[in-house]
C-alpha cells in the first residue's frame, strides 16, 4: 500500500471507482442499518424491502420456496417479539416457544372443537398468550440474568409436559389435526401464494408496530432498562412495568405466530414447541443482530433456508448446522446484518480517507 | 415548610449502622452541601432519599408527603431527580435519546398509541426532540447529539447525566459527587451551572469531596461522620466547628469502622 501511495496521489476520478460503487450501493440496500438507535425513522430503504417482499413470489413462484417463506415469515413474527424483549429490554427468555404453542393450541381447539372462524381464533390466541404472559411474567420478571433464563426455560418445559399429559384437551403426543385454512371475511387462504401474503402481511403490520414502539418513548424506556435499571427508575421509568409490558407484547406476537402456524400446517403437536425450537428462535434473534429490529427477520429467513438446504444431507445436517452457527457467532458476533454494514461503513470510510492520506504523505 | 425533611432515619448493613438517627431539612430554593469523610454515610443517605434503598426506621417527607415506602420511580415522578457517583448514562442510546428518555415522565400516552403512531404522538415526539436539543445546547453538547452516549469522554458523560436529570424538570436535584474525575476548568463550569440551576428554582442537594467547590456553591452544609450528623450550618460556621476538624483529622479510625 505504501508503495502505491509513493507513486503520488491520484486526485482525478478513476473508472475503477465506478466499478466499486455499484456493488457497494447494492449491498447497502440489502444490509440493515448497524446502529438503528440513530436512524429509527422509516426510510426509502424500507420501501425497497417492502417491494422485494411483495414481488418475490411473483418472480420465484416455486411452491417449495413459497412454503419456506411462509414458515420464515411466521418464525420472523415470533423472533420479532423476542427481539423486543431480548434485544431492546435486555432480558432473556428461553420459554418463548411456549407462547407460540399456546397460540397454536388455542386456535386448534377453538376451530376444531367449537367451530370458531379462524380469524376470531387468531385474535383470541393473541389474547390468551398475553394473559398467560401476564400471570407468568409478574412473578418471574423480578429475576435477572441466568435466573430469568432458567425460570423461563422451566416454564417452557412445564408447558410441554402439560400439553403431552392432558390428552383430553390437547390430544396428547399426537396433537390436533384438521385445523381449517385461515380465512377472513369469506376469503380463504388456501394456496401457498395466499399464505405467503398472509404471513408477510401480518409480519409487516407487526413490524411497523414494533418500529413505532422502538423509535418512541417506549423504545427509549426499554433501552434505558437494558442499560441501567437504577438510572431508569431515577428518571421515573417504572422498570418492572416496562419489562412486563414488553414481555406481554412479545407473547402476543408469539400467539399470533402460533395461530398462523396452526392454520398453515393444519396440525398442532407438542414436538413443534420443544426446547430446540426455542433455541432456534433465540438464534434467529442473535444471528440477525440483537438491538436491530430488522435482525430477526433476516435471521429467520437465513435459518429457515439453512435448515432446509441442510436437510439434504440427512444425518450430517445437525453437525454442519452447528458448525455454521459457531462460525457465524465467531465472525459475526453482533449479527450478520449489523456486521456487514459496519464493514461497509469502514470500507467507505477507508476509501475516502485514503485519498487524504496519500495527499499528505509526500 | 421545607421541601425535604428527614426525621430520625436509621439504616443498617449487616448490623453495621451506616446512618444513625439522622435528621435533616432542605429548604426550598437552597443548595445543601453534604460532606464527610469516606464511609460517613453520605451516599447511603442519597440512596434512601431517592429510594434505591429503604431505611430501617425514620421517615422521609417530600413536599409534606411521606415517601418513606415509595418505589424509586414514584419518587422521581414526584420530582426528585438524581445523578450517580459512578456515571450511569445509557450507553446504548444516542446522546439526544438519553435526554429524551429523561423527559419520559412528562410524556403522555400508552403502548398502543405509540405503536399505532397516532398524529398527536408524532407531534409530541417532535416537540420532545426539539426540547432535548435545546437542553443539549445549553450544556454545550449539541455538536454530538447524534453520537452514541458511550463514546463521549468522561467529563461529557457526567454533563450528560446532569442534563438527563434536568430534563425531567425535577424540584429537588440530588448530585452525588458531580466534581469527581473532572478537570479544574470543568469544576468551575460545574459550580457556575449549579448556581444557574438554583436560579431556575430547583433545589439542589450535593455530596462532594471537593471542598473548595462545595464551600463556594452551597448555602448550608451538613457534616456526616460515622453515620451521625455532627454539624450543620453555613460554610463559614462549619469550617470553624471543632468537631468537623476532628472528624477530618481522625479519618483513619472513622473510615475503617464504617467501610469494613
Amino acid at each position: 500500500m505504501s508503495s502505491h501511495s509513493a507513486k503520488g496521489a491520484q486526485r482525478e476520478f478513476r473508472r475503477r471507482d465506478l466499478f466499486y460503487l455499484v456493488p457497494l450501493w447494492l449491498v447497502s440496500l440489502i444490509a440493515p442499518d448497524p446502529y438503528l438507535y440513530h436512524k429509527k425513522e422509516f426510510k426509502k430503504k424500507d420501501l425497497f424491502y417492502l417491494g422485494a417482499i411483495c414481488l418475490a413470489p411473483l418472480v420465484w413462484s416455486d411452491p417449495h420456496f413459497l412454503h419456506l417463506m411462509v414458515l420464515a415469515g411466521i418464525y420472523a413474527i415470533l423472533a420479532l417479539g423476542l427481539c423486543l424483549f431480548m434485544g431492546y429490554a435486555g432480558q432473556i427468555s428461553l420459554g418463548h416457544a411456549a407462547f407460540f404453542g399456546i397460540g397454536a393450541y388455542t386456535t386448534a381447539i377453538l376451530t376444531t372443537r367449537y367451530g370458531f372462524p379462524p380469524f376470531v381464533a387468531f385474535c383470541v390466541s393473541a389474547v390468551t398468550a398475553s394473559l398467560f404472559a401476564y400471570f407468568i411474567g409478574r412473578p418471574i420478571l423480578k429475576l435477572k440474568g441466568y435466573f430469568l433464563a432458567l425460570a423461563t426455560l422451566g416454564f417452557g418445559e412445564i408447558f410441554l409436559v402439560i400439553v403431552r399429559e392432558s390428552t383430553d384437551l390437547t390430544g396428547g403426543v399426537i396433537g390436533i389435526f384438521g385445523i381449517p385454512w385461515f380465512s377472513a371475511m369469506g376469503f380463504s387462504f388456501d394456496t401457498y401464494l395466499k399464505q405467503y401474503y398472509l404471513a408477510w402481511g401480518v409480519l409487516i403490520g407487526l413490524f411497523i408496530f414494533s418500529k413505532n414502539l422502538v423509535r418512541s418513548k417506549v423504545g427509549r424506556a426499554l433501552l434505558a432498562v437494558a442499560a441501567s435499571e437504577d438510572a431508569a427508575s431515577s428518571v421515573g421509568i417504572d422498570v418492572p412495568k416496562t419489562k412486563l409490558n414488553i414481555f406481554i407484547v412479545g407473547a402476543a406476537f408469539a400467539g399470533l405466530a402460533g395461530s398462523l402456524f396452526a392454520c398453515v400446517m393444519s396440525t398442532a403437536n407438542p414436538e413443534a414447541f420443544s426446547l430446540g425450537f426455542t433455541i432456534l428462535i433465540v438464534m434467529m434473534v442473535i444471528l440477525g443482530g440483537t438491538g436491530n429490529i430488522y435482525g430477526p427477520i433476516a435471521g429467520a429467513i437465513f435459518l429457515t433456508w439453512l435448515m432446509d438446504i441442510l436437510s439434504k444431507y440427512q444425518e450430517y445436517s445437525l453437525p454442519i448446522y452447528s458448525v455454521i452457527l459457531i462460525l457465524l457467532l465467531i465472525f459475526f458476533p453482533d449479527g450478520i446484518g449489523t456486521r456487514l454494514n459496519v464493514r461497509l461503513i469502514y470500507l467507505i470510510g477507508y476509501w475516502a480517507k485514503k485519498r487524504k492520506r496519500d495527499e499528505v504523505k509526500p | 415548610m421545607s421541601l425535604l425533611a428527614i426525621t430520625e432515619i436509621t439504616k443498617e448493613y449487616d448490623g453495621i449502622r451506616a446512618l444513625d438517627r439522622v435528621s435533616l431539612k432542605v429548604e426550598e430554593g437552597s443548595i445543601k452541601g453534604l460532606i464527610g469523610p469516606n464511609g460517613a454515610g453520605k451516599s447511603t443517605l442519597f440512596h434512601l432519599i431517592s429510594g434505591v434503598e429503604k431505611p430501617e426506621s425514620g421517615k422521609i417527607y417530600f413536599k409534606e408527603r411521606d415517601i418513606t415506602h415509595m418505589e424509586s420511580h414514584e419518587r422521581s415522578l414526584l420530582g426528585i431527580g438524581r445523578t450517580f457517583q459512578t456515571v450511569q448514562i445509557w450507553g446504548n442510546m444516542t446522546v439526544v435519546e438519553n435526554i429524551m428518555a429523561g423527559m419520559n415522565r412528562r410524556l403522555k400516552g400508552g403502548f398502543f398509541s405509540y405503536g399505532l403512531w397516532l398524529p398527536w404522538i408524532r407531534r409530541s415526539e417532535k416537540e420532545t426532540l426539539r426540547e432535548a436539543k435545546e437542553i443539549l445546547d445549553s450544556l454545550g453538547l449539541l455538536g454530538k447529539w447524534e453520537s452514541m452516549a458511550s463514546q463521549l469522554p468522561y467529563g461529557k458523560q457526567k454533563l450528560l447525566e446532569l442534563g438527563r436529570a434536568l430534563a425531567m424538570k425535577p424540584e429537588l436535584l440530588l448530585l452525588d459527587e458531580p466534581a469527581s474525575g473532572l478537570t479544574f476548568t470543568e469544576i468551575e463550569q460545574l459550580s457556575d451551572r449549579i448556581s444557574q440551576i438554583r436560579q431556575e428554582g430547583i433545589t439542589v442537594c450535593i455530596v462532594e469531596h471537593h471542598m473548595g467547590m462545595v464551600m463556594e456553591v452551597a448555602d448550608e452544609i451538613a457534616v456526616l461522620h460515622n453515620g451521625e450528623l455532627i454539624a450543620e450550618g453555613t460554610p463559614e460556621a462549619v469550617k470553624k466547628n471543632p468537631k468537623v476538624m476532628e472528624a477530618y483529622l481522625s479519618r483513619g479510625s472513622g473510615g475503617t469502622r464504617d467501610r469494613r
